[in-house]
């Protein structure tokens, strides 16, 4: 999936709020608590401004405990509890990169590089 | 004890049809039938035209179940936030527990259906509409308000840049600088052009094109200065193209 979300709205979302941090975590192992209290863990396929995240490969551990594997899994924004980050993972970085690739889409237009292209 | 209703099948919208299709439903299965994955709602149709239908909303999750373990088919994998009829709400309410539910849960009532189709490789196509569709409804309790001023307004070009000096866009966040108010300045075509290459950007940073941005049939010399894209755009943003925001 594609890392920056084309929609305008989306980007502005996610531009301004933690939804970025979730955004760079695509294809990284990693925990999700729901709230209804049971979790995923799978790699992260895409995370969206709504949070809606896309798993795969996933460990699913119902509420009440039974496991169950999935390939593919869409959870809906409002039912993230938690998203485990992994330890490895710079968060400051992890942001900024995130950011920069939105803002990179969006000074597209002006860019100088552009006169050279014809 | 569900209780299928007569509805109709949904006329428009429809991202995936699947035949074939069983429904299992809290563990019940419904016998064969047909998806639809709509964009308005998910729902479910029996040989003789009785059904339930899901709102995008209260689906809390969905996946491709390929665990035999679990289940002993492939099947698509719904978790809703919600019973599907009253009758059947109130029963299991007063019920100890049931099989798999039982609503001790903070969420309250939950139910688990399984789309079993007969071609297991529609999982996949049936698995993806349903994430378009799901993303078609997000949740309006959560969306911070200010985002919907974010969206592709009609920005006056001059009052958003004294605004600007203000420290205050049009919305709530003083330094944030957006390109949003250029869009009110591209015609349709330009707005289709630079969401389409924006697309192309996304993938591949490295490719410009000599369209980027806008169109083609303008001598590469008015370019040279790199602020100059199109005329149906505003030059008064690319001016400073020197300002990154």
């Amino acid at each position: 999936m594609d890392i920056v979300s084309h929609s305008i709205r989306e980007r502005t979302i996610a531009e301004n709020s933690l939804v970025i941090l979730l955004q760079g975590l695509h294809g990284q192992m990693t925990t999700v608590d729901l709230r209804d209290e049971s979790t995923a863990r799978g790699r992260i396929i895409n995370v969206d401004a709504f949070m809606n995240i896309r798993l795969e490969k996933v460990l699913y551990r119902d509420r009440l405990g039974f496991m169950s594997s999935m390939d593919d899994l869409f959870i809906t924004g409002r039912n993230v509890r938690y998203v485990h980050i992994p330890d490895h993972m710079n968060i400051i970085e992890t942001i900024e990169t995130q950011l920069a690739k939105i803002h990179c889409v969006r000074n597209f237009g002006a860019r100088k590089e552009y006169s050279k292209n014809k | 004890m569900v209780v299928l209703k007569s509805l109709h099948p949904p006329s428009e919208g429809v991202r995936l049809q699947q035949a074939d299709t069983t429904a299992v439903l809290d563990g019940k299965r419904l016998g064969a039938g047909t998806l639809f994955v709509a964009e308005a709602h998910l729902s479910w149709f029996d040989g003789s035209g009785m059904g339930f239908c899901l709102e995008y909303p209260t689906i809390s999750l969905h996946a491709i179940s390929r665990d035999l373990s679990a289940f002993p088919e492939e099947h698509l994998y719904v978790m809703v936030n919600a019973k599907l009829d009253d009758e059947a709400e109130a029963e299991q309410q007063n019920k100890a527990s049931d099989d798999e539910e039982s609503d001790s849960e903070d969420s309250g009532t939950i139910t688990e259906i399984r789309f079993v189709p007969s071609d297991k490789t529609a999982l996949e196509p049936m698995f993806s509409s349903m994430c378009d569709c799901q993303a078609l409804h997000p949740d309006p309790d959560d969306a911070d308000t200010d985002d919907d001023d974010y969206e592709g307004e009609e920005y006056d070009v001059e009052e958003a840049e004294q605004e600007q000096g203000q420290g205050h866009v049009q919305g709530d966040v003083p330094t944030f600088y957006t390109y949003e108010e250029g869009l009110s300045h591209l015609t349709a075509e330009g707005q289709a052009t630079l969401e389409r290459l924006e697309g192309m950007l996304a993938q591949s940073v490295a490719q410009q094109y000599h369209m980027a941005g806008v169109r083609t049939d303008v001598p590469s010399t008015e370019f040279e200065d790199g602020m100059e894209v199109d005329s149906n755009t505003v030059t008064g943003q690319f001016d400073d193209a020197d300002v990154d925001h």
